[in-house]
């Protein structure tokens, strides 16, 4: 199966169908893209056909702006674990853990099969689905955290520190502020606190795409609208900028940064955060490995984060991989979502 | 040494200084006398203490320091691992810390040794002994293998002198009080008498800080001088003395009765490099330590520094070598005359001691010719007269001033005017490291010629972080091709840098460098066309070497 890499996703002609595609152009509207998950650096953009799991699709609608000469997209949804034939294709969504929502798409075409793993992470994350690791041929696969140096936390084990953050910091009479971002994070740190018991403030950024996590069997006791004034005993849960506001705004708060990012020392300086816990929605290095390894693909495309090198570290172990899209890593990096 | 690591990253963790100060102590206080000693020593002077410079006076055949490159640390990395050398240079790249990125790495195929603090002194030893890089790669990969990650970390930011968990010396001296039961002022005060932060711990928790004296031949920091940026900001100009300053070799000699061991900044001993100075002091009577600058001296005036770093490189220095390259020695100030130990008298005091102490010198050994000024003005015309003996500018010395070891303070204020400024283009930008790994902040910078822009130096001080933050997003989105750290970019940003000199250099293609550049602000009004021209240079350099 033919693929072309552009710089607003991934393209497969012989199928007519698009993964992730950004363009921003709103005027010419791609025919069909699979949307991995609702990030807006992979569902944006107004096309006449989208297919991707309910989750996805409602929340893509909820950050959706449709002009007035213009025709809404056309929703397939899929479920996890569903098929549809697609152009002489058969399309499958697997779960992918990312985000709520996020999933694989396997694709069956000429006898090859494809999967292109969108944001991925292998292990089970504090809220959402259990990725499976899904056979074939060829694999398309992010890296943003495909370097040796990022090692992150199981949930347990990031739950575990989340609470303990929360508990020093009522403990010694001062706020905890956790930054997260708006879907994804922002929820599943709520989720922790939130069910240890924790009163929870919550940044209507992040509080916006609670009920949706609600909808799909989440509970969520114990939270509430953040407000700038009542913020003493509780646990904040803000976005990143909001999180400078605070800390400048003088009150007695300490900040902890969840992200993969937080594995290295300077994450502190580029945060501003004291406490440091490394979990990501986004698989680590080892889980990329075990990914790639399990999956069987005879080939490798490498297409988010730190391409090249992870390319090159899967081509040192007699993997054939290649690094097609020739973004920069760093732009990357900014971009995780 | 693990726990010593494990006490790091605590305090690494909190942002209170507080915290980190009794974090610190709470580690501190349960070691052993010789374990405290190296503790300290590991978080202040590091490794490479002068091992026993008391006990081999002449003997300066050891090593003082590791001398491990970063190259060192990521060729015994790669053994270790097996990682390449592509895939090590992003990581470094991306945690911009040597030993971050050794911990990182080696978790899960380091053993789980343990490390005593004696046993990474002995490592630390072993490691300065060996000559060769291929030896040293050899010991550090053994042990990468054998320890545990995090205290590696710890081990290899000990060597490269960041640990970059905002401690400063002044705080560790608080936590010594701390661990000691002693106060903070009392374990400064000693320290400063004797510039050795181990040796007053120990001393602190014996209750002898009161005994500490200075000792001859161990060098004490520097007094330094801050920078004054303009001369209005002065305030009651009758209370300084002024003198020019120099540039040369900082230095500070110790002399007892034929006994003379000289020390630079950095406490390296420079004794050997100027044996003519050395020998001029064995014939200066009594005991002290003066402090000074050495400096390459012809006809009355100073030399270019440059002339004078002949002298430093070489170990053994020939005649020859002297006669073509005359240095004498300026005297600034007397530390310790004859037992009395001078930091806490006032600056008056110590300059009759200097005046003593030098009184029938020898020709070779100078004093530092010293001003008053009455208003501003004066100060402006001794500058003017400095500038014209060849001297970067003016010393100002409060008259009361003590003399506060490794400290800068605004009682000692320097004045320096920049030779010229220029508005150049930056051409390509480097990260930075440490706390600036995350940005670009190291920039190169070229003039306009009649066939495109050709690069003149370098320069990464003088913006704010914040415009550092803000250029890296401009530069990156300007970038047209990137090697490793570096990214060329379209020549667009316009800098206005200032500097000390202009020289001829084939290290740039304008073929000029300048000296000591750094930037005085980004002209965002200004464009790639509006910016200086190599004309402009050419008639600066004409101008400096009349």
């Amino acid at each position: 199966m033919q693929l072309q890499f552009t710089e607003c996703g991934i393209h497969l002609p012989d199928i007519g169908l698009w993964l992730d595609n950004t363009k921003l152009d709103n005027t010419k509207p791609c025919a069909a893209s699979w949307l991995s998950h609702a990030h807006s650096d992979h569902a944006r953009g107004c096309h006449a056909q989208v297919i991707g799991t309910p989750a996805t699709l409602r929340i893509y609608r909820m950050r959706l702006s449709v002009a007035e000469n213009q025709e809404a997209p056309k929703m397939f949804p899929l479920n996890f674990g569903e098929s549809m034939p697609w152009n002489g294709a058969t399309l499958t969504a697997y779960p992918a853990s990312h985000i709520l929502g996020a999933a694989q798409l396997l694709i069956e075409f000429a006898g090859e099969r494809l999967v292109y793993t969108g944001d991925i992470k292998l292990r089970p994350p504090l809220a959402g689905d259990t990725t499976e690791v899904i056979p074939c041929n060829r694999l398309i696969i992010e890296s943003t955290f495909g370097l040796p140096i990022y090692k992150l936390l199981t949930r347990e084990a990031a739950a575990q520190r989340i609470i303990r953050f929360a508990q020093e910091c009522l403990d010694e009479g001062q706020t905890p502020a956790f930054t997260g971002y708006p879907l994804g994070r922002g929820q599943e740190i709520v989720h922790v606190l939130a069910n240890a018991g924790f009163r929870t403030a919550v940044h209507g950024a992040i509080a916006k795409f609670i009920p949706v996590y609600e909808d799909y069997g989440y509970r969520f006791p114990n939270w509430q609208p953040y407000e700038a004034k009542a913020t003493a005993g509780k646990a904040l849960v803000v976005v990143p900028d909001h999180g400078r506001v605070l800390e400048s705004s003088g009150k007695n708060i300490r900040r902890a940064y969840v992200s993969g990012w937080a594995a290295l020392d300077n994450a502190r300086l580029r945060g501003g955060a004291e406490e440091l816990i490394p979990y990501s929605d986004h698989a680590d290095f080892d889980e990329l490995l075990e990914l790639v390894a399990r999956s069987g693909a005879k080939h490798v495309d490498v297409v988010h984060g730190y391409t090249a090198p992870f390319a090159h570290i899967l081509r040192s172990r007699g993997i054939s991989a290649s690094a097609p899209q020739r973004t920069s890593d760093r732009t990357n990096i900014e971009a995780e979502a | 040494m693990d726990e010593l690591a494990q006490a790091c990253e605590d305090i690494a963790r909190v942002s209170s200084k507080l915290k980190k100060i009794q974090r610190l102590a709470a580690y501190l206080q349960p070691l052993n006398d010789s374990d405290l000693l190296l503790a300290v020593q590991f978080l202040s002077s590091g490794p490479a203490a002068q091992p026993g410079i008391n006990q081999t006076l002449f003997a300066t055949e050891e090593k003082t320091s590791l001398s491990i490159g970063r190259a060192v640390i990521r060729e015994a990395l790669q053994m270790a691992t097996g990682w390449d050398r592509e895939i090590l240079r992003i990581c470094f790249s991306e945690t911009g810390d040597s030993g971050e990125t050794a911990g990182l790495l080696l978790r899960g195929v380091s053993a789980d040794e343990p490390m005593t603090l004696h046993h990474a002194e002995d490592l630390y030893r072993q490691l300065g002994l060996a000559h060769t890089s291929a030896r040293k790669r050899e010991l550090l990969t053994r042990i990468y293998r054998r320890y545990r990650p995090l205290t590696i970390k710890y081990f290899i930011k000990i060597i490269t002198r960041g640990l970059r968990i905002g401690l400063m010396e002044r705080m560790v001296e608080e936590a010594v009080a701390l661990a000691c039961h002693v106060p903070a002022a009392s374990v400064r005060e000693a320290n400063n008498r004797l510039g050795d932060l181990p040796k007053v711990a120990l001393a602190a928790r014996l209750g002898e800080l009161a005994s500490i004296e200075t000792r001859l031949f161990h060098p004490m920091d520097f007094m330094l001088a801050k920078p004054l940026e303009r001369l209005e900001d002065l305030a009651e100009p009758a209370h300084w003395f002024i003198e020019d300053k120099y540039d040369g070799i900082r230095s500070q000699v110790h002399f007892d009765q034929g006994q003379v061991r000289i020390f630079s900044r950095g406490m390296e001993e420079v004794t050997q490099a100027f044996p003519e100075i050395a020998s001029a002091w064995k014939n200066i009577p009594g005991k002290g330590i003066v402090d000074g600058e050495l400096l390459a001296w012809r006809d009355n005036k100073a030399l270019n520094f440059n002339i004078l770093q002949q002298r430093i490189a070489r170990k053994r220095v020939k005649a020859t070598l002297i006669q073509e390259v005359p240095v004498i020695f300026m005297g600034y100030d007397a530390l310790l005359h004859n037992g009395a130990l001078l930091l806490n008298t006032s600056l008056q005091a110590r300059r009759q001691a200097l005046e003593s102490i030098l009184e029938n010198a020898p020709p070779l050994l100078h004093i530092s010719p010293r001003h008053s000024a009455a208003t501003l003005e004066d100060v402006d015309r001794l500058f003017l007269e400095s500038r014209q003996r060849g001297n970067e500018g003016l010393l100002l010395k409060r008259k009361d001033s003590l003399y506060e070891p490794g400290k800068r303070t605004g009682a000692w204020r320097k004045l320096k005017r920049p030779f010229g400024t220029l508005d150049v283009v930056i051409t390509a930008a480097e990260q930075g490291t440490g706390r600036r790994a995350i940005y670009f902040s190291d920039y190169t910078f070229a003039v306009r010629t009649s066939v495109g822009f050709a690069n003149i130096g370098k320069a990464y001080s003088g913006l704010t972080n914040a415009e550092i933050k803000d250029l890296t997003k401009i530069l990156r989105s300007a970038s047209t091709e990137k090697f490793g750290r570096v990214i060329l970019v379209k020549p667009e940003v316009v800098l206005e840098v200032a500097f000390d000199g202009v020289q001829k250099s084939p290290r740039h293609k304008s073929g000029y460098a300048l000296r000591f550049p750094r930037i005085l602000r980004w002209r965002k009004d200004k464009k790639a066309d509006e910016s200086d021209d190599i004309a402009r240079v050419e008639a600066l350099y004409n101008s400096s070497i009349l």
